[in-house]
Protein backbone atom coordinates (compact mmCIF):
# COMPACT_ATOMS: atom_id res chain seq x y z
CA UNK A 1 0.00 0.00 0.00
CA UNK A 2 2.74 2.44 1.00
CA UNK A 3 4.63 1.61 -2.18
CA UNK A 4 1.57 2.47 -4.24
CA UNK A 5 1.09 5.74 -2.38
CA UNK A 6 4.73 6.68 -2.98
CA UNK A 7 4.51 5.65 -6.63
CA UNK A 8 1.34 7.69 -7.14
CA UNK A 9 2.75 10.66 -5.27
CA UNK A 10 5.84 10.62 -7.47
CA UNK A 11 3.58 10.34 -10.48
CA UNK A 12 1.57 13.37 -9.32
CA UNK A 13 4.77 15.34 -8.80
CA UNK A 14 5.97 14.31 -12.25
CA UNK A 15 2.68 15.54 -13.69
CA UNK A 16 3.02 18.79 -11.73
CA UNK A 17 6.49 19.19 -13.18
CA UNK A 18 5.33 18.32 -16.69
CA UNK A 19 2.38 20.73 -16.67
CA UNK A 20 4.53 23.44 -15.10
CA UNK A 21 2.50 23.66 -11.86
CA UNK A 22 5.79 23.19 -10.03
CA UNK A 23 6.95 26.53 -11.39
CA UNK A 24 4.28 28.23 -9.28
CA UNK A 25 5.83 26.81 -6.15
CA UNK A 26 9.06 28.57 -7.03
CA UNK A 27 7.56 31.57 -8.74
CA UNK A 28 5.14 32.83 -6.05
CA UNK A 29 7.65 33.08 -3.17
CA UNK A 30 10.23 34.56 -5.51
CA UNK A 31 7.78 37.11 -6.85
CA UNK A 32 6.45 38.13 -3.41
CA UNK A 33 10.02 38.49 -2.13
CA UNK A 34 10.93 40.64 -5.12
CA UNK A 35 7.80 42.81 -4.79
CA UNK A 36 8.34 43.37 -1.09
CA UNK A 37 11.87 44.51 -1.86
CA UNK A 38 10.38 47.19 -4.07
CA UNK A 39 7.91 48.45 -1.46
CA UNK A 40 9.37 51.41 0.47
CA UNK A 41 9.74 49.88 3.88
CA UNK A 42 13.13 50.89 5.26
CA UNK A 43 13.16 53.01 8.38
CA UNK A 44 14.88 55.90 6.58
CA UNK A 45 12.33 55.94 3.79
CA UNK A 46 9.46 55.78 6.22
CA UNK A 47 10.62 58.41 8.67
CA UNK A 48 11.53 61.05 6.18
CA UNK A 49 8.31 62.76 5.25
CA UNK A 50 8.28 64.80 2.10
CA UNK A 51 6.28 67.88 2.99
CA UNK A 52 5.33 70.59 0.53
CA UNK A 53 5.28 74.31 1.32
CA UNK A 54 3.83 76.95 -0.95
CA UNK A 55 6.44 79.58 -1.81
CA UNK A 56 4.07 82.55 -1.61
CA UNK A 57 2.26 81.38 1.53
CA UNK A 58 2.81 83.10 4.88
CA UNK A 59 3.06 80.35 7.47
CA UNK A 60 3.29 80.92 11.23
CA UNK A 61 7.05 81.39 11.91
CA UNK A 62 7.12 78.79 14.68
CA UNK A 63 5.68 76.13 12.40
CA UNK A 64 8.00 77.03 9.55
CA UNK A 65 11.14 77.03 11.72
CA UNK A 66 10.20 73.76 13.41
CA UNK A 67 9.64 71.99 10.11
CA UNK A 68 12.86 73.27 8.57
CA UNK A 69 14.94 72.44 11.62
CA UNK A 70 13.44 68.93 11.89
CA UNK A 71 15.43 67.78 8.86
CA UNK A 72 15.66 64.22 10.17
CA UNK A 73 11.90 63.93 9.99
CA UNK A 74 10.95 66.15 7.05
CA UNK A 75 12.23 66.84 3.59
CA UNK A 76 10.82 70.20 2.56
CA UNK A 77 9.87 70.91 -1.04
CA UNK A 78 8.75 74.30 -2.26
CA UNK A 79 5.90 74.50 -4.76
CA UNK A 80 4.73 77.57 -6.64
CA UNK A 81 1.09 77.22 -5.66
CA UNK A 82 -1.63 74.98 -4.26
CA UNK A 83 -2.45 73.49 -7.69
CA UNK A 84 1.15 72.48 -8.29
CA UNK A 85 1.30 71.02 -4.79
CA UNK A 86 -1.78 68.91 -5.47
CA UNK A 87 -0.26 67.69 -8.70
CA UNK A 88 2.90 66.70 -6.85
CA UNK A 89 0.78 64.87 -4.30
CA UNK A 90 -0.91 62.88 -7.05
CA UNK A 91 2.47 62.10 -8.59
CA UNK A 92 3.64 60.96 -5.16
CA UNK A 93 6.42 63.55 -5.11
CA UNK A 94 4.94 64.82 -1.83
CA UNK A 95 3.45 63.05 1.17
CA UNK A 96 1.59 66.13 2.35
CA UNK A 97 1.06 69.78 1.47
CA UNK A 98 0.68 72.55 4.04
CA UNK A 99 -1.73 75.40 3.31
CA UNK A 100 -2.30 78.31 5.70
CA UNK A 101 -5.63 77.95 7.53
CA UNK A 102 -8.15 80.69 6.85
CA UNK A 103 -10.24 79.78 9.87
CA UNK A 104 -7.68 79.43 12.64
CA UNK A 105 -4.83 81.87 12.78
CA UNK A 106 -1.41 80.27 13.36
CA UNK A 107 -2.43 76.87 12.13
CA UNK A 108 -2.29 75.01 8.81
CA UNK A 109 -4.46 72.74 6.72
CA UNK A 110 -2.78 69.47 5.75
CA UNK A 111 -3.61 68.34 2.21
CA UNK A 112 -3.00 64.61 1.58
CA UNK A 113 -3.90 62.05 -1.03
CA UNK A 114 -5.77 59.77 1.36
CA UNK A 115 -6.83 60.34 4.94
CA UNK A 116 -6.57 56.66 5.87
CA UNK A 117 -2.93 56.10 5.04
CA UNK A 118 0.31 55.48 6.85
CA UNK A 119 1.81 58.69 5.50
CA UNK A 120 -1.03 60.86 6.85
CA UNK A 121 -0.83 59.20 10.24
CA UNK A 122 2.90 59.68 10.26
CA UNK A 123 2.65 63.39 9.38
CA UNK A 124 0.02 64.10 12.05
CA UNK A 125 1.98 62.22 14.73
CA UNK A 126 5.21 64.01 13.83
CA UNK A 127 3.53 67.43 13.90
CA UNK A 128 1.92 66.66 17.22
CA UNK A 129 5.26 65.61 18.73
CA UNK A 130 7.09 68.64 17.35
CA UNK A 131 4.37 71.00 18.55
CA UNK A 132 4.54 69.59 22.08
CA UNK A 133 8.31 70.00 22.10
CA UNK A 134 8.11 73.60 20.80
CA UNK A 135 5.05 75.03 22.53
CA UNK A 136 3.61 72.55 24.96
CA UNK A 137 -0.16 72.28 24.76
CA UNK A 138 -1.37 75.03 22.41
CA UNK A 139 -3.84 75.06 19.58
CA UNK A 140 -3.22 72.29 17.05
CA UNK A 141 -0.89 73.30 14.27
CA UNK A 142 -2.92 71.13 11.91
CA UNK A 143 -6.44 72.48 12.17
CA UNK A 144 -7.90 70.40 9.33
CA UNK A 145 -7.00 67.59 6.92
CA UNK A 146 -8.16 67.73 3.33
CA UNK A 147 -7.95 64.73 0.99
CA UNK A 148 -7.62 64.76 -2.74
CA UNK A 149 -9.33 61.40 -3.12
CA UNK A 150 -12.92 61.58 -1.99
CA UNK A 151 -14.89 58.77 -0.38
CA UNK A 152 -14.19 56.41 2.45
CA UNK A 153 -11.80 53.54 2.63
CA UNK A 154 -14.30 51.30 0.84
CA UNK A 155 -14.40 53.53 -2.22
CA UNK A 156 -10.67 54.07 -2.14
CA UNK A 157 -10.06 50.34 -2.40
CA UNK A 158 -12.59 49.99 -5.22
CA UNK A 159 -10.04 50.44 -8.07
CA UNK A 160 -7.95 47.62 -6.62
CA UNK A 161 -10.96 45.30 -6.47
CA UNK A 162 -11.90 46.18 -10.03
CA UNK A 163 -8.35 45.53 -11.19
CA UNK A 164 -8.43 42.17 -9.43
CA UNK A 165 -11.69 41.22 -11.14
CA UNK A 166 -10.51 42.24 -14.58
CA UNK A 167 -7.20 40.42 -14.20
CA UNK A 168 -8.90 37.35 -12.74
CA UNK A 169 -11.07 36.95 -15.82
CA UNK A 170 -8.26 37.91 -18.17
CA UNK A 171 -5.41 35.86 -16.76
CA UNK A 172 -7.07 32.98 -14.93
CA UNK A 173 -10.40 32.24 -16.61
CA UNK A 174 -9.72 33.01 -20.28
CA UNK A 175 -6.44 31.07 -20.71
CA UNK A 176 -7.99 28.02 -19.02
CA UNK A 177 -11.05 28.20 -21.30
CA UNK A 178 -8.96 28.41 -24.45
CA UNK A 179 -6.60 25.66 -23.31
CA UNK A 180 -9.56 23.42 -22.47
CA UNK A 181 -10.98 23.82 -25.97
CA UNK A 182 -7.57 23.01 -27.39
CA UNK A 183 -6.97 20.07 -25.05
CA UNK A 184 -10.34 18.45 -25.80
CA UNK A 185 -9.94 19.14 -29.55
CA UNK A 186 -13.14 21.19 -29.48
CA UNK A 187 -11.49 24.07 -31.27
CA UNK A 188 -10.38 21.71 -34.03
CA UNK A 189 -13.96 20.45 -34.29
CA UNK A 190 -15.18 24.02 -34.64
CA UNK A 191 -12.53 24.68 -37.27
CA UNK A 192 -14.13 21.94 -39.38
CA UNK A 193 -17.13 24.19 -39.83
CA UNK A 194 -17.35 27.30 -42.03
CA UNK A 195 -16.61 29.38 -38.92
CA UNK A 196 -13.74 31.84 -39.47
CA UNK A 197 -10.86 32.03 -37.02
CA UNK A 198 -11.60 35.67 -36.41
CA UNK A 199 -15.20 34.84 -35.50
CA UNK A 200 -14.10 32.37 -32.86
CA UNK A 201 -11.59 34.85 -31.45
CA UNK A 202 -14.11 37.70 -31.41
CA UNK A 203 -16.66 35.49 -29.64
CA UNK A 204 -14.07 34.53 -27.03
CA UNK A 205 -13.08 38.16 -26.44
CA UNK A 206 -16.73 39.15 -26.18
CA UNK A 207 -17.44 36.40 -23.67
CA UNK A 208 -14.51 37.60 -21.56
CA UNK A 209 -15.75 41.19 -21.77
CA UNK A 210 -19.26 40.16 -20.74
CA UNK A 211 -17.87 38.30 -17.72
CA UNK A 212 -15.83 41.33 -16.69
CA UNK A 213 -18.67 43.79 -17.22
CA UNK A 214 -21.05 41.58 -15.22
CA UNK A 215 -18.53 41.33 -12.38
CA UNK A 216 -17.87 45.09 -12.28
CA UNK A 217 -21.57 45.90 -12.49
CA UNK A 218 -22.33 43.51 -9.63
CA UNK A 219 -19.63 45.16 -7.54
CA UNK A 220 -21.16 48.60 -8.10
CA UNK A 221 -24.69 47.42 -7.42
CA UNK A 222 -23.74 45.57 -4.24
CA UNK A 223 -21.58 48.38 -2.88
CA UNK A 224 -23.79 51.20 -4.21
CA UNK A 225 -20.63 52.87 -5.51
CA UNK A 226 -21.00 55.94 -7.68
CA UNK A 227 -18.82 55.54 -10.79
CA UNK A 228 -18.22 59.30 -11.17
CA UNK A 229 -17.90 60.29 -14.82
CA UNK A 230 -19.89 57.37 -16.17
CA UNK A 231 -18.88 57.70 -19.83
CA UNK A 232 -15.17 57.85 -19.08
CA UNK A 233 -15.52 55.03 -16.58
CA UNK A 234 -17.43 52.85 -19.06
CA UNK A 235 -14.85 53.60 -21.76
CA UNK A 236 -12.03 52.34 -19.52
CA UNK A 237 -13.89 49.28 -18.33
CA UNK A 238 -14.65 48.35 -21.95
CA UNK A 239 -11.06 49.02 -23.07
CA UNK A 240 -9.65 47.13 -20.07
CA UNK A 241 -11.96 44.16 -20.52
CA UNK A 242 -11.06 44.00 -24.23
CA UNK A 243 -7.34 44.28 -23.48
CA UNK A 244 -7.21 41.62 -20.77
CA UNK A 245 -9.67 39.19 -22.42
CA UNK A 246 -7.58 39.31 -25.57
CA UNK A 247 -4.34 39.00 -23.57
CA UNK A 248 -5.77 35.98 -21.70
CA UNK A 249 -6.79 34.27 -24.94
CA UNK A 250 -3.27 34.75 -26.24
CA UNK A 251 -1.86 33.12 -23.09
CA UNK A 252 -4.29 30.23 -23.61
CA UNK A 253 -2.83 29.71 -27.07
CA UNK A 254 0.64 29.33 -25.57
CA UNK A 255 -0.54 26.35 -23.51
CA UNK A 256 -1.33 22.78 -24.48
CA UNK A 257 -3.63 22.04 -21.54
CA UNK A 258 -5.59 23.61 -18.69
CA UNK A 259 -2.97 22.90 -16.05
CA UNK A 260 -0.32 24.79 -18.02
CA UNK A 261 -2.79 27.61 -18.65
CA UNK A 262 -3.53 27.92 -14.94
CA UNK A 263 0.17 28.10 -14.13
CA UNK A 264 0.91 30.64 -16.84
CA UNK A 265 -2.19 32.64 -15.83
CA UNK A 266 -0.99 32.99 -12.23
CA UNK A 267 2.48 33.90 -13.46
CA UNK A 268 0.95 36.82 -15.35
CA UNK A 269 -1.78 37.63 -12.82
CA UNK A 270 0.47 38.42 -9.85
CA UNK A 271 3.04 40.56 -11.70
CA UNK A 272 0.21 42.58 -13.22
CA UNK A 273 -1.79 42.92 -10.02
CA UNK A 274 0.77 43.60 -7.33
CA UNK A 275 2.96 46.35 -8.84
CA UNK A 276 -0.13 48.28 -9.90
CA UNK A 277 -2.10 47.80 -6.71
CA UNK A 278 0.93 48.42 -4.49
CA UNK A 279 2.16 51.42 -6.44
CA UNK A 280 0.35 53.65 -3.93
CA UNK A 281 2.80 52.50 -1.29
CA UNK A 282 6.01 52.72 -3.22
CA UNK A 283 7.75 55.21 -5.44
CA UNK A 284 9.93 52.40 -6.80
CA UNK A 285 6.88 50.45 -7.88
CA UNK A 286 5.36 53.62 -9.32
CA UNK A 287 8.43 53.84 -11.53
CA UNK A 288 8.17 50.21 -12.70
CA UNK A 289 4.40 49.77 -12.93
CA UNK A 290 3.65 52.11 -15.89
CA UNK A 291 5.15 49.54 -18.25
CA UNK A 292 2.32 47.16 -17.36
CA UNK A 293 -1.08 47.39 -19.07
CA UNK A 294 -2.66 46.69 -15.68
CA UNK A 295 -1.26 50.00 -14.38
CA UNK A 296 -2.55 51.82 -17.47
CA UNK A 297 -5.96 50.46 -16.52
CA UNK A 298 -5.72 50.87 -12.75
CA UNK A 299 -4.51 54.46 -12.63
CA UNK A 300 -7.21 55.91 -14.94
CA UNK A 301 -9.95 53.94 -13.16
CA UNK A 302 -8.63 55.27 -9.85
CA UNK A 303 -8.47 58.79 -11.24
CA UNK A 304 -12.04 58.59 -12.55
CA UNK A 305 -13.47 57.03 -9.40
CA UNK A 306 -11.55 59.08 -6.84
CA UNK A 307 -10.15 62.21 -8.47
CA UNK A 308 -12.86 63.18 -10.97
CA UNK A 309 -10.62 62.22 -13.89
CA UNK A 310 -12.08 61.83 -17.35
CA UNK A 311 -11.30 60.23 -20.67
CA UNK A 312 -10.05 63.42 -22.34
CA UNK A 313 -7.11 63.58 -19.87
CA UNK A 314 -6.50 59.85 -20.07
CA UNK A 315 -6.72 59.14 -23.78
CA UNK A 316 -3.14 57.83 -24.03
CA UNK A 317 -3.81 55.15 -21.42
CA UNK A 318 -7.05 54.25 -23.20
CA UNK A 319 -5.29 53.89 -26.55
CA UNK A 320 -2.51 51.87 -24.91
CA UNK A 321 -5.07 49.37 -23.56
CA UNK A 322 -6.73 49.05 -26.95
CA UNK A 323 -3.36 48.63 -28.65
CA UNK A 324 -2.33 45.80 -26.29
CA UNK A 325 -5.71 44.16 -26.94
CA UNK A 326 -5.33 44.45 -30.71
CA UNK A 327 -1.73 43.14 -30.71
CA UNK A 328 -2.57 40.10 -28.55
CA UNK A 329 -5.69 39.46 -30.64
CA UNK A 330 -3.56 39.42 -33.77
CA UNK A 331 -0.95 37.13 -32.18
CA UNK A 332 -3.72 34.73 -31.13
CA UNK A 333 -4.99 34.76 -34.70
CA UNK A 334 -1.55 33.80 -36.02
CA UNK A 335 -1.19 30.99 -33.49
CA UNK A 336 -4.67 29.73 -34.31
CA UNK A 337 -3.85 29.71 -38.01
CA UNK A 338 -0.73 27.68 -37.26
CA UNK A 339 -2.77 25.25 -35.08
CA UNK A 340 -0.30 26.06 -32.30
CA UNK A 341 -0.10 23.24 -29.71
CA UNK A 342 -3.44 21.83 -30.86
CA UNK B 1 -10.37 12.93 -59.27
CA UNK B 2 -11.86 13.80 -55.89
CA UNK B 3 -8.63 14.20 -53.96
CA UNK B 4 -5.03 14.65 -55.02
CA UNK B 5 -2.27 14.37 -52.46
CA UNK B 6 1.08 15.72 -53.62
CA UNK B 7 4.26 15.00 -51.62
CA UNK B 8 2.50 15.47 -48.30
CA UNK B 9 5.13 15.56 -45.55
CA UNK B 10 5.13 15.93 -41.79
CA UNK B 11 8.33 15.17 -39.88
CA UNK B 12 8.28 14.53 -36.13
CA UNK B 13 11.59 12.68 -35.83
CA UNK B 14 13.94 10.97 -38.25
CA UNK B 15 11.67 7.96 -38.73
CA UNK B 16 8.38 9.25 -37.32
CA UNK B 17 5.85 11.28 -39.21
CA UNK B 18 4.80 11.12 -42.81
CA UNK B 19 7.46 11.31 -45.50
CA UNK B 20 6.55 12.53 -48.94
CA UNK B 21 3.36 10.70 -49.82
CA UNK B 22 1.46 11.20 -53.07
CA UNK B 23 -1.93 9.64 -53.78
CA UNK B 24 -5.01 10.12 -55.85
CA UNK B 25 -8.47 9.28 -54.56
CA UNK B 26 -11.38 8.62 -56.92
CA UNK B 27 -14.98 9.42 -56.05
CA UNK B 28 -16.80 6.54 -54.34
CA UNK B 29 -13.70 4.70 -53.09
CA UNK B 30 -13.62 3.11 -49.64
CA UNK B 31 -10.00 3.18 -48.61
CA UNK B 32 -8.44 1.48 -45.60
CA UNK B 33 -5.20 3.07 -44.41
CA UNK B 34 -3.26 0.48 -42.43
CA UNK B 35 0.08 0.23 -40.69
CA UNK B 36 1.74 -0.30 -37.32
CA UNK B 37 1.30 2.20 -34.51
CA UNK B 38 3.34 5.26 -35.44
CA UNK B 39 3.25 4.41 -39.15
CA UNK B 40 1.71 7.79 -39.99
CA UNK B 41 -1.94 6.75 -40.53
CA UNK B 42 -3.49 9.26 -38.14
CA UNK B 43 -1.01 11.93 -39.21
CA UNK B 44 -2.19 11.49 -42.82
CA UNK B 45 -5.87 11.68 -41.85
CA UNK B 46 -5.35 14.65 -39.53
CA UNK B 47 -3.60 16.55 -42.30
CA UNK B 48 -6.44 15.75 -44.69
CA UNK B 49 -8.84 17.05 -42.04
CA UNK B 50 -6.71 20.21 -41.53
CA UNK B 51 -6.07 19.26 -37.91
CA UNK B 52 -2.36 19.26 -38.67
CA UNK B 53 -0.56 21.50 -41.10
CA UNK B 54 1.94 19.71 -43.38
CA UNK B 55 5.60 20.67 -43.42
CA UNK B 56 5.44 20.52 -47.20
CA UNK B 57 3.27 19.23 -50.02
CA UNK B 58 -0.33 20.02 -50.75
CA UNK B 59 -3.75 18.47 -51.14
CA UNK B 60 -6.44 19.31 -53.66
CA UNK B 61 -10.08 18.44 -53.00
CA UNK B 62 -12.18 18.76 -56.15
CA UNK B 63 -9.41 21.02 -57.41
CA UNK B 64 -9.47 23.28 -54.34
CA UNK B 65 -6.33 23.51 -52.21
CA UNK B 66 -6.85 22.26 -48.66
CA UNK B 67 -5.21 25.46 -47.40
CA UNK B 68 -8.41 27.20 -48.48
CA UNK B 69 -10.19 25.87 -45.41
CA UNK B 70 -13.48 27.61 -46.01
CA UNK B 71 -13.45 26.34 -49.60
CA UNK B 72 -13.24 22.67 -48.62
CA UNK B 73 -14.83 22.57 -45.18
CA UNK B 74 -18.20 21.39 -46.50
CA UNK B 75 -16.55 18.72 -48.63
CA UNK B 76 -14.81 16.80 -45.83
CA UNK B 77 -16.23 15.26 -42.67
CA UNK B 78 -13.75 13.97 -40.08
CA UNK B 79 -14.53 11.56 -37.26
CA UNK B 80 -11.58 11.40 -34.83
CA UNK B 81 -10.73 8.31 -32.80
CA UNK B 82 -11.85 10.01 -29.57
CA UNK B 83 -15.10 11.92 -30.01
CA UNK B 84 -14.48 15.62 -29.41
CA UNK B 85 -17.85 16.87 -28.20
CA UNK B 86 -18.97 19.47 -25.67
CA UNK B 87 -19.34 17.05 -22.73
CA UNK B 88 -21.41 19.28 -20.46
CA UNK B 89 -24.11 19.74 -23.07
CA UNK B 90 -26.76 17.47 -24.53
CA UNK B 91 -26.64 15.51 -27.77
CA UNK B 92 -29.15 17.90 -29.31
CA UNK B 93 -27.19 20.98 -28.17
CA UNK B 94 -24.01 19.63 -29.76
CA UNK B 95 -25.75 18.95 -33.06
CA UNK B 96 -27.62 22.28 -32.98
CA UNK B 97 -24.40 24.25 -32.38
CA UNK B 98 -22.69 22.70 -35.39
CA UNK B 99 -25.83 22.86 -37.52
CA UNK B 100 -25.93 26.61 -36.91
CA UNK B 101 -22.28 26.97 -37.86
CA UNK B 102 -22.89 24.93 -41.03
CA UNK B 103 -26.09 26.91 -41.58
CA UNK B 104 -28.15 23.78 -42.15
CA UNK B 105 -31.83 23.58 -41.28
CA UNK B 106 -33.07 22.29 -37.90
CA UNK B 107 -34.79 19.52 -39.87
CA UNK B 108 -31.34 18.07 -40.61
CA UNK B 109 -30.76 17.62 -36.86
CA UNK B 110 -33.93 15.54 -36.64
CA UNK B 111 -32.77 13.46 -39.61
CA UNK B 112 -29.40 12.80 -37.97
CA UNK B 113 -30.98 11.94 -34.61
CA UNK B 114 -33.29 9.47 -36.37
CA UNK B 115 -30.65 8.00 -38.70
CA UNK B 116 -28.23 7.29 -35.86
CA UNK B 117 -30.86 6.08 -33.37
CA UNK B 118 -30.12 9.02 -31.09
CA UNK B 119 -33.70 10.18 -30.52
CA UNK B 120 -33.95 8.55 -27.04
CA UNK B 121 -30.70 10.27 -26.03
CA UNK B 122 -31.29 13.72 -27.49
CA UNK B 123 -31.51 15.39 -24.06
CA UNK B 124 -28.73 13.36 -22.44
CA UNK B 125 -25.46 15.06 -21.68
CA UNK B 126 -22.53 13.72 -23.68
CA UNK B 127 -20.59 12.93 -20.50
CA UNK B 128 -23.11 10.27 -19.46
CA UNK B 129 -23.13 8.46 -22.83
CA UNK B 130 -21.16 5.30 -23.64
CA UNK B 131 -18.24 5.52 -26.06
CA UNK B 132 -20.33 3.89 -28.78
CA UNK B 133 -23.08 6.48 -28.44
CA UNK B 134 -20.56 9.31 -28.40
CA UNK B 135 -19.06 7.90 -31.57
CA UNK B 136 -22.51 7.91 -33.17
CA UNK B 137 -23.02 11.54 -32.18
CA UNK B 138 -19.58 12.36 -33.56
CA UNK B 139 -20.35 10.64 -36.86
CA UNK B 140 -23.76 12.33 -37.00
CA UNK B 141 -22.13 15.71 -36.46
CA UNK B 142 -19.64 15.12 -39.28
CA UNK B 143 -22.57 14.39 -41.62
CA UNK B 144 -24.57 17.53 -40.81
CA UNK B 145 -23.38 19.31 -43.96
CA UNK B 146 -23.61 16.06 -45.96
CA UNK B 147 -19.94 16.11 -47.11
CA UNK B 148 -19.05 13.85 -50.05
CA UNK B 149 -15.73 12.77 -48.44
CA UNK B 150 -15.58 11.17 -45.00
CA UNK B 151 -12.47 10.48 -42.93
CA UNK B 152 -12.60 8.05 -40.00
CA UNK B 153 -9.66 7.61 -37.64
CA UNK B 154 -9.89 4.14 -36.05
CA UNK B 155 -13.71 4.21 -36.12
CA UNK B 156 -14.15 0.95 -34.19
CA UNK B 157 -11.38 1.46 -31.64
CA UNK B 158 -12.59 0.60 -28.14
CA UNK B 159 -16.08 -0.39 -29.27
CA UNK B 160 -17.86 -3.63 -28.39
CA UNK B 161 -18.90 -6.21 -30.98
CA UNK B 162 -22.43 -4.86 -31.48
CA UNK B 163 -21.29 -1.28 -31.87
CA UNK B 164 -18.50 -2.34 -34.23
CA UNK B 165 -21.09 -4.08 -36.44
CA UNK B 166 -23.19 -0.93 -36.33
CA UNK B 167 -20.24 1.18 -37.50
CA UNK B 168 -19.55 -1.31 -40.33
CA UNK B 169 -23.19 -0.99 -41.40
CA UNK B 170 -22.93 2.79 -41.38
CA UNK B 171 -19.73 2.76 -43.44
CA UNK B 172 -21.38 0.46 -46.03
CA UNK B 173 -24.46 2.69 -46.15
CA UNK B 174 -22.35 5.83 -46.65
CA UNK B 175 -20.37 4.07 -49.39
CA UNK B 176 -23.56 2.83 -51.05
CA UNK B 177 -24.91 6.40 -51.06
CA UNK B 178 -21.89 7.44 -53.15
CA UNK B 179 -19.64 8.94 -50.52
CA UNK B 180 -15.87 8.55 -50.61
CA UNK B 181 -14.49 7.13 -47.37
CA UNK B 182 -10.99 6.90 -45.98
CA UNK B 183 -10.53 5.11 -42.66
CA UNK B 184 -7.57 3.92 -40.62
CA UNK B 185 -7.67 0.42 -39.21
CA UNK B 186 -5.81 -2.36 -37.46
CA UNK B 187 -8.48 -5.00 -38.09
CA UNK B 188 -8.15 -7.46 -41.02
CA UNK B 189 -11.91 -8.10 -41.18
CA UNK B 190 -12.51 -4.39 -41.78
CA UNK B 191 -10.11 -4.44 -44.71
CA UNK B 192 -11.52 -7.66 -46.14
CA UNK B 193 -15.21 -6.84 -45.78
CA UNK B 194 -15.28 -3.07 -46.25
CA UNK B 195 -12.37 -1.67 -48.22
CA UNK B 196 -12.18 -1.30 -51.96
CA UNK B 197 -8.57 -0.16 -51.72
CA UNK B 198 -5.76 -0.60 -49.20
CA UNK B 199 -2.99 1.89 -48.46
CA UNK B 200 -0.25 0.65 -46.19
CA UNK B 201 2.17 2.94 -44.42
CA UNK B 202 5.34 1.91 -42.61
CA UNK B 203 7.45 4.39 -40.66
CA UNK B 204 5.82 7.19 -42.59
CA UNK B 205 6.45 5.72 -46.03
CA UNK B 206 3.88 4.38 -48.48
CA UNK B 207 4.52 0.61 -48.75
CA UNK B 208 1.44 -0.63 -50.61
CA UNK B 209 -1.41 0.84 -52.60
CA UNK B 210 -3.88 -1.54 -54.24
CA UNK B 211 -6.93 -3.74 -53.84
CA UNK B 212 -7.52 -5.80 -50.67
CA UNK B 213 -7.14 -9.01 -52.71
CA UNK B 214 -3.74 -7.91 -53.98
CA UNK B 215 -2.73 -6.80 -50.50
CA UNK B 216 -3.38 -10.19 -48.89
CA UNK B 217 -1.37 -11.91 -51.62
CA UNK B 218 1.48 -9.43 -51.60
CA UNK B 219 4.98 -9.73 -50.18
CA UNK B 220 4.25 -6.72 -48.02
CA UNK B 221 1.46 -8.62 -46.26
CA UNK B 222 3.62 -11.72 -45.83
CA UNK B 223 6.67 -9.86 -44.53
CA UNK B 224 5.18 -7.16 -42.34
CA UNK B 225 2.64 -9.26 -40.41
CA UNK B 226 0.09 -6.55 -40.93
CA UNK B 227 -2.65 -6.34 -40.00
CA UNK B 228 -2.90 -8.35 -36.71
Amino acid sequence: MLRNIITLTLNDLAIAFKNKTIFLIVFIPFFVFFSLKLVDRTAAEFKKINIGLIQTETYAPVILQTIISADKIFTVSRVSGEEEGKRWLKDKKLDGLLVRSEKEKGSVVLVVLKKESLQTLSIVESFSALQKAAEGNGINWISDIKTLQEGGIQKQTLPTWILMLVLLVGFIIMPAQVAEEKEKKLLLALLQTPMREIEWLSAKVLSGMVLILAAVLSLHLLGAFNPGNILSYAAFIVAGSFCFSSYGIFLGFLCRNQASARTLGVMFYLPHLLPSALSDFSQKLTAVAPFLPSYQFYEPVKAILLDEGNLSNLSLEWIYLLAVGVVTFFLSYLLMKKRWLM
Amino acid sequence: MQMEIHNLTKVYTENRGLFPVSLEVEKGELIAVIGHNGAGKSTLLKMLASWLLPDSGHVLVDGINLENRLGVVRKIGFVPETPNLFDFFSVEYNLTLFARLFQVSPGRIEEILKEFNLLPFRDNKIQVLSKGLRQRVSIGRSLLADPPLLLFDEPTSGLDFEMTKEIYRLLRDFHASGKTIIFTSHRPEEIKTLATRVIMLHQGHLMFDGSPQDYFQSDVYNTTSLPC
